[in-house]
């Protein structure tokens, strides 16, 4: 097989690329089993021609929980091989959820736009998750825009433990096979011994991406042994919601020559902007410079927009795509400032979507599953303080007379019908909830008051 | 004490089974916060990410176990 650098197309090219220039080296490291960039590639060829056989084809989506193992590795890069869609679905998402999912890409029609690789689902403002169209070409600048900003090399052994149906942690995996180096999947760092034993990987160039309530995590559980590791991380990147200025503070004084990335990026926009905040001046809020492939602007309301080949191609549901991009600009519900050296500054959201440890949730998809539960009269969901996720999901629900709460029998039944990161921790039965004049949900009184609660 | 702890953790996390003997798995990694957090809070011990170990997040058993050593090791 001839391959050069110039005919690669998809990170599966590369993949295929440094099977052939340096096919003993580590591509991948899955729950301590090791694949050779060689291996790695004759196991994608073996699934790829499993789906041809199955008849799957170019341009056919593919669904499957993106579980934190060598399989759902290889599979998402075989159906890039083979021209397919990938739609990678978050691990707990109810089956039942899986056929409307099915079901609402079907109805989109085939995929005229070319080159299309992922269709990522992601939190909707209307309610409803949305199905996010990622070409290759998008991929491929968000890996060229990794590499440029942050330094992966060949050396670089990222080690991803976040879900790997999110931007955050897939997009690691560009970068890395771009430059040749190793990915180490850990499934969540809820066993600390698996994280540490990760790093310790023979290795000087160590990364990873942290959420921030990951970041606290190990800065309250266990800053003591993160000491020990400060002269093999390379690097981290933090980024999906805000982290504290004392967490961010914490984390320098503890990885002094560790690059520590705060990246501003999303599915719809792809990775825009980063900021290495162990620069001395460790500024709170900032995101850096747009990439090299990206660009930022603000526009008259305050509201972030960006532009560049990171955008996603559009939605599935293509009604919700003419309200976003316009004239090649994507217009993000967050709000911010670029300050006088071109540095991005985030200030907030105008929409109601809740960010619960960098995962983000729209309120109203849960009041819509909610609403199905016996005996239900009203109920609303809001944001209320958490020591480590920064925000977690509080229910308040009216039930009909007689009726009480059962908290744990309603935590189930909403685990169901939508991802567990949706399902509140917190409930409370109340008698009303209040409402505007015109009958809508009063959020913004609930913001005002949720200090309180 | 158990009932104590069945209680709390219940209330702090209703998703999770805690009649389970396989309650590691059925935990991630903030639901393992939220039982150090609120296990050192309610018995003034402390806990940290070293006390994360399967054979401590086994069970129910296992968690009232290690609040108990916990306690006794510091009498």
């Amino acid at each position: 097989m001839n391959l050069s650098v110039g005919m690669i197309n998809k990170i599966v090219d590369y993949i295929a690329f440094h099977a052939l220039t340096q096919p003993q080296k580590v591509a991948l490291i899955c729950h301590g089993e090791k694949l050779t960039y060689m291996e790695l590639y004759d196991e994608i060829k073996s699934y790829a021609l499993r789906f041809s056989q199955q008849g799957i084809v170019k341009g056919q989506t593919y669904l499957f929980k993106f579980h934190a193992d060598r399989s759902c590795i290889v599979t998402y890069f075989a159906l890039h091989q083979i021209g397919a869609i990938a739609v990678p679905l978050e691990k707990s998402l109810p089956n039942e959820k899986i056929g409307e999912l099915e079901s609402r890409i079907s109805k989109h029609g085939p995929f005229i736009i070319n080159d299309v690789a992922d269709i990522l689902f992601t939190t909707g403002t209307t309610g409803v998750s949305k199905g996010v169209i990622i070409s290759h070409d998008t991929i491929l600048a968000d890996a060229e825009n990794l590499a440029d900003a942050q330094g992966f090399t060949s050396e670089t052994v990222f080690l991803i433990c976040g879900p790997l149906n999110h931007i955050g942690s897939l997009s690691k995996m560009y970068p890395t096979f771009m430059m040749g180096g190793t990915v180490i999947i850990i499934d969540g760092i809820k066993n600390l011994d698996n994280f540490y034993e990760a790093l310790d990987y023979p290795s000087y160039k160590l990364a990873t991406f942290l959420v921030p309530s990951s970041i606290r995590m190990l800065l309250l559980f266990s800053k003591d042994r993160l000491v020990e590791y400060k002269d093999k991380i390379d690097f981290i990147e933090t980024g999906a919601a805000a982290i504290s200025h004392s967490d961010m503070l914490a984390l320098c004084k503890i990885l002094p020559n560790t690059r520590i990335y705060n990246t501003y990026a999303s599915t719809e926009t792809g990775i825009i902007s980063t900021y290495n905040f162990n620069d001395g001046n460790c500024v709170p809020g900032c995101l850096g410079r747009p990439m090299k492939n990206s660009g930022i602007s603000i526009t008259e309301k305050g509201n972030i927009a960006c532009s560049g080949r990171t955008l996603m191609s559009g939605y599935v549901d293509m009604d919700l795509d003419k309200s976003v991009i316009k004239d090649n600009v994507l217009v993000t519900s967050d709000l911010g400032y670029l300050d006088e050296e071109g540095m991005l500054h985030l200030t907030g959201r105008e929409d109601d979507v809740i960010n619960v440890g960098g995962l983000k949730v729209e309120p109203s998809e849960v009041e819509d599953v909610v609403m199905a539960f016996p005996g239900i009269k009203d109920c609303i969901c809001i944001a209320v303080p958490h020591s480590i996720t920064d925000n977690t999901l509080k229910l308040l629900v009216v039930f009909e007379k007689g009726v009480v709460l059962d908290k744990k029998r309603m935590a189930r039944f909403i685990a169901t019908k939508l991802e567990s990161y949706k399902v509140p921790l917190l409930y409370e039965q109340v008698d009303s909830i209040k409402r505007t004049f015109n009958g809508k949900l009063d959020r913004k009184a609930f913001r005002t008051q949720k200090r309180e609660l | 004490m158990k009932e104590r702890i069945k209680f709390l953790l219940e209330d702090a996390l209703p998703l999770v089974d805690f009649d389970t003997d396989f309650l590691f798995n059925e935990l991630d990694s903030l639901g393992i916060a939220s039982i150090l957090m609120i296990l050192s809070e309610e018995y003034k011990i402390n806990l940290d990410g070293k006390d994360v170990t399967p054979r401590n997040f086994k069970s129910l058993d296992s968690l009232v176990s290690m609040v108990q050593n916990k306690l006794d090791n510091n009498k």
